[in-house]
């Protein structure tokens, strides 16, 4: 069903990047990588990102995406997602639960304000916070510098004053999620990883003018919203997730995978689809090797074991060879 | 010629297949096989004058500047899914013609290595998945636009490209006599057929065409059409039996176009495993590329100006 969608004409945003394409990422082609070695050394390292959300029924009008595609109030597209919250999360914390999982929720701040007993349960389970942004209704891509400096900022205010944690990882919200500065300032608020770059199965280093930023890689495929999507149900959600998990399973044995896994309780926390959620952790847990963590636990370990192996690599490698 | 002037320039003939010369493979085979693999650069930051069609893959559409979505979700294929689409090759020993633009082979010298290694074909394949031929495209830049993705390829790799697929199968109404002038010997983009045909060229040069099987295209079932893998995995599988079947009385080819940015993701690579093994299964194929039908197209008394 449709989401966002762009407006016909947006505004420019801003370009003062001379280079004539990106220069956040540089290219090691995986094949030429120093192998990863996760603790214990697990094949593969599994996280899994639940999505609270907070959509708003009548958002702000953004000059360069609608919020909703077809109509504001859309009730019933608010409806679905409202849903989330109501039900769906309450169906996937059991599954969590029952399993054990350490996940690492994408969170709208909004949402913590608003759904206090979705933040007590997270809170009380020692979950990890994925930045997904104030709203999943306003985006970040028309924001000045200064601009979004200070809505990082808030945002980590906000999260530490709602749940007392911190958050490590920074990516979205919207279906364009940034800003030339985005990366630079991210890194400057203090985020160790960043999600909204699809380009790779590992994490890897991202260019930035201070600090030091990773990127890892959020699913654009192992993910319910684009799976539920399309034609596809629980039996393709499962073989597509067994799928996964095996290919990556095996190559973990030369250096170790990372498989990220999001999940929307709008989405798979509808009743005909739950349970096919609970089939692939079943799965997944059967397998010694496995490393279940959550998002910062993976970005520390990259940082202190084979960031510098990457950096290093980096600048002895030649494309000759 | 007259017919066609008044309804539509076309530059190659419309004859059927069924009323064709008979078209016979090396060694009595029915079927001729091969893959082309795409390796795509997407521009976060494409010119100014850039024609893109509306629903070019990946991310959530055309979105403004920088959309780190759309670029990384297809630099996935150049970072990590043709390592895997070139181990499925190896393993089985099958050579592939890689399409490659002037963007990947300028940025990432190392995968037309890694390509030229195997004894692989080059094809050119544009600038960039972000700058695509069209009639917007004016003739003296699209004379330019070919000569210099196929002189990209041709510094890297000692010899100039025979085949040629303009990203999203883009052409403008002068693309032929343009590749044909560039001493091009193949082309890609006309999804119109089982059997190569010759192109009018306007030159003296021939200019052959391999239709690529449009719908078989992992791109086109699996993102566009949002078919499971499983269906094009059964999609191959269904047209490998029907094609066998025609290929008694009169040879076909069926070419498929793959990407790895799509293709090269963990869970997929293995449908590819099994369409691989699926094809090198079959008795009376031809397993082969697309250059060698270019060249068997050329010599063969069936494919013939008309």
């Amino acid at each position: 069903m449709l989401q966002y969608s762009y407006r016909p004409r947006f505004p420019e945003t801003a370009r003062t990047r001379l280079a004539s394409d990106q220069s956040w990422i540089d290219y090691l082609p995986i094949t030429e990588r120093p192998p990863i070695v996760w603790p214990n050394k697990a094949r593969l390292a599994v996280w899994v990102c639940p999505n609270i959300l907070y959509y708003e029924l009548t958002p702000p009008d953004d000059p360069w995406i609608n919020a909703w595609a077809r109509m504001t109030p859309d009730v019933m597209m608010y409806g679905r997602q409202e849903f989330g919250p109501r039900v769906g999360f309450w169906r996937l914390l059991d599954i969590f639960d029952k399993h054990a999982i350490p996940c690492t929720a994408t969170i709208n701040v909004a949402a913590l304000r608003r759904y206090p007993e979705i933040r007590d349960a997270i809170v009380a389970r020692k979950w990890d916070l994925l930045g997904h942004g104030q709203f999943n209704t306003r985006f970040i891509c028309g924001l000045s510098e200064a601009e979004e400096r200070a809505y990082y900022q808030e945002l980590l205010r906000d999260v530490r004053e709602l749940t007392g944690l911190t958050m490590s990882g920074m990516g979205g919200p919207g279906p364009q999620a940034g800003t030339e500065n985005t990366p630079d300032l991210v890194a400057e608020a203090g985020f160790t990883y960043f999600g909204d770059f699809f380009h790779d199965d590992q994490p890897f280093p991202i260019k930035v003018k201070s600090g030091k930023l990773i990127s890892m890689p959020y699913p654009v495929e192992m993910n319910d919203v684009p799976i539920f999507s399309t034609a596809f149900e629980g039996e393709q959600f499962v073989t597509m997730v067994r799928r996964q998990f095996d290919r990556l399973y095996q190559e973990g044995a030369v250096s170790g995978a990372t498989m990220c896994l999001a999940v929307h309780p709008a989405v798979i926390g509808q009743a005909q689809r739950a349970k096919y959620l609970d089939e692939v952790l079943i799965y997944m847990k059967s397998f010694p090797e496995v490393w279940f963590a959550t998002g910062r636990q993976i970005a520390d370990h990259y940082m202190a074991h084979c960031y510098d192996a990457v950096i290093d690599r980096l600048a002895t490698w030649e494309q000759t060879s | 010629m007259s017919d066609i002037a008044v309804y539509d320039r076309l530059p190659h003939a419309t004859s059927g297949i069924a009323n064709r010369r008979k078209l016979v493979w090396p060694d009595g085979k029915r079927l001729a096989v091969a893959f082309v693999v795409s390796a795509e650069y997407y521009e976060m930051q494409p010119s100014a004058d850039a024609f893109i069609p509306p629903n070019v893959p990946g991310g959530f559409g055309r979105a403004p500047y920088p959309d780190f979505r759309a670029f990384s979700q297809r630099e996935y294929g150049n970072r990590v899914g043709i390592f895997r689409v070139i181990e499925a090759f190896d393993k089985r020993g099958i050579v592939a013609t890689a399409a490659v633009d002037q963007s990947v082979a300028m940025r990432y010298p190392y995968i037309l290595r890694q390509c030229l290694a195997r004894r692989w074909e080059i094809a050119g394949h544009g600038f960039s998945l972000t700058r695509v031929i069209s009639n917007h495209m004016s003739e003296d830049v699209e004379r330019a636009y070919i000569a210099a993705a196929l002189e990209a390829l041709e510094r890297i790799t000692g010899s100039r490209p025979k085949g040629w697929h303009g990203p999203e199968y883009g052409e403008s109404v002068r693309t032929t006599r343009l590749l044909a002038e560039a001493s091009v010997g193949y082309v890609l983009d006309w999804p119109n057929d089982e059997q190569p045909f010759l192109m009018h060229a306007e030159t003296d040069h021939p200019l052959v065409s391999i239709a690529m099987a449009l719908e078989l295209d992992d791109v086109i079932a699996g993102w566009h059409r949002r078919l499971s893998m499983e269906r094009w995995r059964n999609g191959v599988r269904d047209a490998l039996d029907q094609l066998l079947a025609d290929g008694e009385s009169n040879g076909r080819h069926l070419v498929l176009n793959l990407h790895p940015w799509y293709i090269g993701h963990p869970h997929r690579i293995g449908y590819l495993e099994e369409v691989l093994d699926d094809v090198l299964g079959r008795d009376g194929v031809w397993l082969t590329t697309t250059g060698e039908i270019a060249a068997h197209a050329l010599q063969s008394e069936a494919v013939k100006p008309d």
